[in-house]
């Protein structure tokens, strides 16, 4: 039982990871039907920003701020230069656009800060908040799975009651029909691919100051894998979704992939693709997504 | 816009044309292999660049896998990015079979094609399901699961683990190639001899520049093949798939089924390019064939030109010998050392794979091409003008 429980705490705190990085991957996949592979390196170039400021002697949380702040504009800068000039219905260009950038900011981030693992700023404080038997549920992972939430909560206002939100919600709706009420559509995206920046740089720092880990150029490399699947599986252009699927992915992970005896520990990334491929060919629109309509 | 020399297709102007390029082909082909055979290195500034055979075979092995990409995001429109997948899953049986089984190499790729091929159809088909980015996402999802899946200890037996398959396999070149010979004869020639070595080749470098011809002749039926599906029915078929799903599917192209196929063919490509990647390096190793290396393949697809068969060549050159020489680029001048040091290879790659969609999205094979119109133009009768 306390294995049990120890193992679900464990995959509430990677899920909630898994959740934030998502959420980046949602909102530009909403606003411009794109899956930026490059989303998981510019959310780890942010977290670096964030150390590299707090190294400096920022206050943890201001760094933070600041570096979500620094890497949205820096995103907005690319979608103007890379993206916006290009069809979004053609996918194949703006997809390897997306992989060159994966490529420039992984070989950047490796460039400045070299392969040595560095430790990042402890946001949370440490030791268990409850202990139920053997099992511990520390504060990490609650305040982890608490700023999942509330950043959730904040882009649900943003996108709901903002003037902004409104734009952005018909632009992901309707693009042509939005150019035509005399919304600024380019500016729009740009603010979509800034949020979800800012949302990814969190979700890095979030996932960089788990007491386990340590941050280092490739750390999102396996992490983005997770968040696609999560964001497949919740349903590419729902927010709560991501939630949903990060969460799940965390549970699989934890849980599912331990207690089965024939599939071995190391398992988990293929269980995470097998789950992708069982989503993508039996309910591609995930849990909680819109269902496309577009089939010949 | 007039041309120096025009030539009419199916003229035997044409034909003669045709032969003495091939020819040139053929012979600059094997020049470079003879002058490259023994040489290890040139060296510009205080930096050596590798340029033996070795990568040129390499080249070899990515330019077949980028020619499966071709085939299914090139011909077909599909955006498949796991080509590494079959690239290792290829490797892996051959290294399999020639240590575990003492098969002679060239008769693995009789398993390594049907089963890449199956394989490759079955992972196909969610793309039949919707339209749009979710094959990418899926097949993004294969390139990262490899190495972990070959690392399995239940497979230890099969794969060596994370310490990688040894093949133990050696390339002999037959006696009745005269290899040795023509290497003494080219030496022979004044002045340009010493670019060719010197003295009677050893075995080791016999049994390097047997395995580049070897390699080059497979590559060469796969291209072939390749040409000839791309002009026939079924190619045409992908090409009216790439072009417009639903008009293909209303002239009555089983989009399914070209789907699937285009992705099997493009997967078999892979396994061969992987084969012949694991005959070069002599050993398969999990780290070789990471989605790094699935994200370099569709660099080399783009560099050399999407939807252009000659593009995998330039674009197996590009990444056998671009990611090697930056690497060993130890210094510029007036760039700081610190830039030179870490992954040059992997930020020129992207640099180059951005830069090149951006402003010159035929790559350099069809600016090339644009480029000898001027001086060479071929008119095809048979062909409508359209303008």
């Amino acid at each position: 039982m306390d294995l049990f429980l120890q193992r679900l705490f464990d995959g509430l705190t990677n899920g909630s990871a898994y959740a934030l990085i998502a959420v980046a991957l949602v909102l530009i996949f909403k606003a411009t039907t794109l899956v930026n592979f490059a989303q998981g390196e510019q959310a780890m170039l942010g977290a670096f920003i964030v150390l590299q400021l707090w190294n400096w002697g920022v206050p943890m949380w201001i760094a933070v701020l600041a570096g979500m702040l620094i890497s949205g504009i820096l995103a907005a800068g690319l979608e103007r230069t890379f993206i916006r000039r290009f069809d979004p219905a053609d996918h194949l260009p703006l997809v390897i656009i997306t992989l060159g950038l994966f490529l420039v900011l992984n070989a950047v981030a490796a460039i400045v800060w070299r392969y040595d693992p560095l430790a990042f700023p402890q946001l949370f404080p440490h030791g268990s908040a409850i202990t139920i038997g053997n099992a511990r549920l520390s504060w990490y992972s609650i305040f982890a799975f608490g700023s999942c939430i509330l950043v959730l909560l904040l882009l649900h206002v943003l996108l709901n009651r903002t003037k902004i939100g409104l734009s952005f919600r018909a632009v992901s709706s309707n693009l042509e029909s939005s150019r035509l009420c005399g919304i600024k559509v380019g500016p729009t995206l740009q603010f979509g691919w800034a949020l979800a920046a800012a949302a990814g740089t969190f979700g890095a720092s979030i996932y960089a100051a788990n007491p386990v880990l340590q941050i280092e150029p490739s750390i999102m490399l396996r992490a983005l894998i997770f968040s696609i699947t999560a964001a497949a599986l919740g349903g590419l252009d729902n927010l709560w979704g991501a939630l949903l699927g990060g969460l799940t992915i965390g549970f699989i992970q934890s849980v599912l992939v331990q207690y089965i005896p024939f599939i071995p520990n190391e398992m988990t990334l293929t269980a995470t693709v097998v789950v992708l491929l069982i989503v993508l060919t039996l309910r591609p629109s995930g849990f909680l997504g819109t269902k496309t309509v577009e089939r010949v | 816009m007039a041309s120096r020399f025009t030539f009419t297709k199916g003229t035997p102007q044409y034909r003669n044309y045709k032969t003495i390029v091939w020819a040139l082909i053929i012979a600059i082909f094997l020049l470079i292999g003879f002058a490259f055979v023994d040489v290890g290195s040139i060296s510009i500034g205080s930096n050596k660049y590798n340029l033996s055979l070795i990568r040129l075979n390499k080249a070899i092995a990515y330019g077949i896998a980028i020619l499966g990409l071709q085939v299914v995001i090139g011909y077909t429109g599909q955006i498949a990015l796991g080509q590494s997948f079959f690239f290792g899953m290829g490797a892996y049986i051959a290294a399999w079979l020639v240590a575990d089984h003492s098969w002679p190499f060239l008769l693995t790729l009789l398993v390594v094609v049907p089963t890449c091929f199956l394989v490759g159809m079955l992972c196909g088909l969610p793309a039949l399901r919707i339209k749009g980015l979710y094959l990418a996402l899926l097949t993004f999802g294969l390139a990262a699961l490899f190495p972990t899946l070959v690392k399995l200890d239940s497979l230890y037996e099969y794969t060596g683990g994370a310490n990688g398959k040894l093949t133990g396999y050696k390339f002999k070149a037959p006696s009745w190639l005269p290899l040795d010979e023509i290497a003494q004869g080219l030496q022979a020639i004044p002045l340009l001899g010493s670019f060719f070595g010197d003295g009677p080749l050893s075995n080791r470098e016999e049994s390097r520049l047997w395995k580049y011809i070897l390699f080059a002749i497979v590559a060469g039926i796969c291209f072939w093949l390749i040409r000839n599906l791309i002009k026939s029915r079924p190619g045409r078929a992908m090409r009216a798939v790439r072009d417009n799903e639903t008009s293909a599917a209303v002239s009555g192209i089983n989009l399914a089924a070209t789907k699937t196929i285009s992705f099997g063919i493009a997967s078999a490509l892979g396994g061969i390019g992987g084969a012949i990647y694991v005959a070069e390096v002599g050993i398969a190793s999990p780290d070789d064939f990471s989605s790094l290396v699935a994200i370099y393949l569709i660099v080399g697809l783009v560099v050399g030109g999407v939807g252009t068969l000659e593009g995998a060549i330039v674009g197996g050159l590009v990444y056998a010998l671009v990611p090697d020489w930056a690497s060993s680029t130890q210094s510029i001048a007036f760039v700081p050392e610190r830039w030179l040091q870490g992954p040059t290879g992997s930020l020129i790659l992207g640099i180059m794979l951005i830069l090149l969609t951006l402003f010159m999205p035929g790559g350099i094979v069809n600016a090339f091409k644009r480029g000898t119109t001027k001086v060479i133009q071929i008119k095809d009768p048979s062909r409508l003008k359209t303008k």
